[in-house]
């Protein structure tokens, strides 16, 4: 049958779901849950997070998009989906390539207007992201940034919901810059899809650590989909942004093979 | 929608890169990106693709009457469209600047290089002659469009059958695919398009320019050209100035591209007119890789639809009857009147002028409106002006408004509510 | 190019014709699919969520754009129609409500036309759509169905065959409860036939839909 039958959502992860599937949930009795959240020790205990690509449905969760189903443990630890009774966080991995704003996300926006105190930046999204000039580090009404149109800024989203504009600031917490702040002038920036920003931004990714060992480069890498690089010469930052292209299409052995090639010429 | 504006930094690098003489895509400055052509199982019906760039292509035509100074010769018609598909920049229906500009080169390379024999296009001379329209859609646009568009045209052109034709005496007769073999256009030559984009006013130079290194190009120079190295047309555009010889390098270099693409069409011309002739398998179905992960495939499926039967009887006979309604026709003033409530206006927003030409007439006409029905439009506007009334303007496409004609009006009474019948029925039987 | 002929002689079950879909094939749409169905091929591309004119914003959902392209000439009154049936399937099954004041974009490109056309669409649609990762509440797929003189069921009909039928029938179908999302038919005929017809139609969304899993099995293989 096509369609199919509702399942734990356990059983499911990892494979590949699609819009309408209906993942069970373990029934855990409510009274208990209610119990845990009133248990003064750990709040956080036993909530179920539903990540992007699932919803609430009448009975569990009812997939929205198309992708692999992903789970990890409430601890943090990457959980193996085994005694997930009763949390951690679910989602749908999936590959996209439009960009929709998420509060948090570091991204890479391009200038395209500055208007008064705010500059207004593409950041591929279907509205345009504001960020503030005072929104830099060690910027004070007298100091600005020095920001031209077309400049590219690699920033945080404080606000980004899908009823308000979004808003980003170069500036962690505490006022530093963390990394943020409007990138170079040299270097080269290009896109490619949102699935492959995330395994890239996955802790000891591997496709990066076998860049790394060609030569150094300097790498900046947008939730957004965008990715600028920039190493010592022209060459050398085509090939690696064309390895990253092609990353896309590759499984970990043909990506290798190329790397080795490469390092060896 | 709004293309992604183009960063300073891209810029700067693209620029960089070509004083390097180095391209992203790794080619160097006289390459071609991939050039893949594959035919549809009409005849006339081809995609071309240009690395990512991809074109459709369809031949048609028609017998129409010559243009009164020519007349007998057949007519050739040229459309290029740039699709909404191809770049969220391109909106539909609009005729930009790009898009005048390209259908312009595509008639100047194309028909007024006279590579179609327009004379054997004529059926009666000053009566009938074929009148022969290209279609061409752009599908995805990653640069150098005039060329892919170009290499489309042509291959269109060489792959179109049209119907056979005898004339008789006075009589034209055309005979169908089966009852005759659809004849092939003649065709003198094929013209092809190559384009140079400068860059620097005109110190390096690329041929088929990727979308991005368009975007920062200073100049484009296109020269279509023949395989005997008969030059067809050339346009310079960006208002740069370019030397003698850099446009006679050109030219040069158009030769050769053009000689390669043109044995290329040729090739895949005589392939698909093979597999035909042989009765193998062919169109668009056969032209995708089939190891390829993002495509996928099934063979024929059989339905078992054996008891369909039961279960529609068995839904029939749960459904409760369709209730008796019995058509009654409000008349509001004599030659109108009104069944039903009528329902939401399915066709969609209308164009923002429509609407207020709307308004207005509904403004204007406030006084006689009373008494006549609106044929279609906003409901809500309808009805916020004559709140006082029981009007409902019937506005579904499905109009339920009849006009009682004093002799015919029995019947129509009749027929109405038949329709109504059915219509009641209708959601009653969408239930399971 | 298939054979017709052994459809017509065969005499045994309906059957859909062989089914070709590839995703992602254009590089500048955020989705696109191309759905070939016997020798109908369609190819959609889709743009959205993006930004959306302000004359046409909806403040709480997503604003939804269907253009089809015939492949001859100019888009006329059957176009539109059937944009519309197309737009209002993908409004009752996208969840627009998540991103409001955006745009969705939907163009379609008929490739050639050989039957079943409008339910060719609103497949290529949905693996669009899928493709291109905008949120649904569940997926549809459309089947054609036409009705010959004795009243015999013909699926997914080849353009000679819905010439000579007696009456063409489109469904579009949700996947979650099999439930009609839109309804397109074309000459007459009995409220039984009508059932029959859905009631096939659900049968071979059922196969449609196991095309839809195995093709996204196979896409993510590699992932």
């Amino acid at each position: 049958m096509a369609a199919a039958a509702p399942r734990l959502a356990e059983e499911r992860v990892g494979q590949v779901v699609l819009p309408g599937d209906v993942l069970l949930l373990p029934s855990q009795p409510e009274e208990d849950g209610e119990r845990l959240r009133l248990a003064p020790s750990g709040p956080q205990k036993g909530r179920l997070v539903c990540g992007p690509g699932l919803r609430r449905g009448g009975e569990g969760l009812l997939v929205t998009k198309c992708g692999l189903l992903r789970y990890r443990g409430p601890a943090g630890q990457a959980g193996g989906g085994t005694g997930s009774g009763s949390g951690g966080t679910y989602w749908v991995d999936s590959q996209q390539k439009r960009y929709v704003p998420v509060k948090g996300d570091h991204v890479i926006g391009i200038v395209t207007v500055k208007a008064g105190d705010i500059f207004k930046l593409d950041v591929g999204g279907s509205e345009q992201a504001s960020l503030s000039y005072l929104a830099f580090e060690g910027a004070t009404k007298r100091n600005r940034p020095n920001v031209q149109v077309g400049d590219l800024i690699y920033g945080q989203f404080i606000v980004a919901n899908k009823d308000m504009e979004p808003e980003m600031v170069c500036i962690d917490s505490s006022g530093r810059a963390n990394g943020m702040g409007i990138i170079g002038q040299d270097g080269f920036l290009f896109k490619v899809s949102l699935g492959l920003i995330r395994k890239l931004l996955a802790p000891a990714c591997e496709i990066i650590q076998d860049l790394g060992q060609l030569y150094p480069f300097e790498l900046v890498l947008g939730m957004n989909g965008r990715i600028w690089v920039k190493a010592k010469t022209i060459q050398q930052t085509l090939i690696v942004a064309n390895i990253l292209e092609a990353c896309e299409h590759m499984t970990a052995e043909q990506r290798k093979h190329a790397v080795a090639r490469l390092s060896e010429s | 929608m709004k293309e992604t504006p183009l960063s300073n930094c891209e810029k700067r690098f693209l620029l960089r890169a070509i004083e390097e003489r180095k391209r992203l895509d790794g080619r160097q400055c006289y390459d071609y990106r991939n050039i893949r052509i594959s035919f549809g199982t009409d005849y006339g019906c081809c995609i071309v693709e240009l690395g990512k760039t991809r074109v459709l292509g369809q031949v048609s035509c028609e017998l129409v009457s010559p243009k009164p100074n020519r007349a007998t010769e057949g007519i050739l018609f040229f459309n290029l469209e740039l699709s909404p598909m191809a770049s969220p920049a391109f909106e539909p229906g609009r005729q930009s600047d790009l898009l005048v500009k390209l259908n312009r080169l595509l008639e100047r390379c194309l028909r007024n290089s006279k590579c179609i024999d327009t004379e054997s296009l004529c059926v009666v001379a000053g009566e009938k002659v074929w009148q022969i329209r290209v279609d061409l859609h752009l599908l995805n646009h990653n640069g150098n469009i005039i060329d892919a568009a170009s290499i489309a045209a042509i291959v269109a052109l060489c792959h179109f059958r049209r119907p056979d034709v005898s004339v008789q005496g006075e009589e034209v007769t055309l005979y169908t695919p089966e009852e005759r073999d659809p004849v092939p256009l003649s065709i003198h030559h094929m013209p092809i398009c190559v384009s140079f984009a400068f860059f620097q006013q005109g110190t390096y130079l690329l041929v088929d320019p990727s979308e991005q290194e368009e975007r920062v190009m200073d100049g484009l120079l296109v020269i279509a050209m023949n395989k005997h190295c008969e030059i067809c047309t050339i346009q310079s555009s960006g208002g740069i100035m370019l030397l003698k010889d850099q446009v006679l390098l050109c030219s040069k270099v158009t030769g050769v591209k053009v000689a390669e693409i043109t044995e290329l069409i040729q090739k895949a011309l005589a392939n698909d007119q093979k597999v035909r002739k042989e009765g193998g398998k062919f169109g668009f179905a056969e032209s995708i890789p089939n190891q390829r992960i993002t495509a996928f495939k099934i063979e024929q499926a059989t339905i078992d639809t054996d008891d369909v039967q039961e279960q529609a009887e068995e839904i029939i006979a749960k459904a409760s009857p369709p209730s008796e309604v019995l058509a009654n026709p409000v008349l509001w003033a004599p030659g109108t009147a009104q069944i039903g409530e009528g329902v939401e206006n399915s066709w969609g927003d209308f164009e923002e002028s429509e609407k207020e030409e709307e308004e207005e007439e509904v403004a204007q006409d406030k006084s006689t409106t009373d008494d006549q029905t609106m044929e279609m439009g906003d409901t809500s506007v309808g009805n916020q002006d004559k709140k006082d009334e029981t009007i409902v303007l019937s506005d579904s496409e499905e109009e339920d408004v009849i006009i009682l004609e004093p002799e015919g009006a029995q019947k129509n009474r009749t027929e109405t509510s038949y329709k109504q019948d059915i219509a009641s029925k209708k959601p009653v039987s969408k239930k399971k | 190019m298939e054979t017709e002929q052994k459809r017509f002689d065969s005499g045994d079950l309906p059957a859909l014709r062989r089914i070709l879909c590839e995703q992602g094939l254009l590089s500048r749409p955020d989705g696109s699919a191309s759905w070939i169905q016997g020798d109908t091929s369609v190819l959609v591309g889709i743009y959205g969520p993006t930004e959306v004119k302000v004359s046409k914003e909806i403040y709480d959902k997503a604003t939804f754009e269907v253009l089809l392209k015939p492949k001859i000439g100019l888009p006329g009154v059957y176009e539109r129609s059937r944009e519309q049936m197309i737009k209002k399937t993908c409004e009752a099954v996208v969840l627009g409500t998540l991103h409001p004041r955006s745009s969705i974009t939907i163009v379609i490109q008929v490739v050639t036309d050989a039957g079943s056309l409008l339910s060719s669409c609103l497949n290529a649609t949905c693996m669009g759509l899928v493709d291109a990762g905008l949120p649904m509440n569940s997926l549809f797929c459309g089947v054609t169905c036409a009705l010959d003189a004795d009243g015999n069921i013909t699926l997914d009909p080849a353009m000679k065959q819905e010439k000579e039928a007696r009456a063409v029938l489109t469904f579009a179908i949700d996947s979650a409860e099999k439930k009609i999302l839109m309804s397109n038919t074309k000459g007459s005929c009995s409220v039984e036939e009508l059932q029959q017809c859905i009631a096939a139609s659900q049968r071979a969304a059922d196969t449609i839909f196991q095309f839809y899993r195995d093709s996204a099995h196979r896409k993510y293989s590699k992932w």
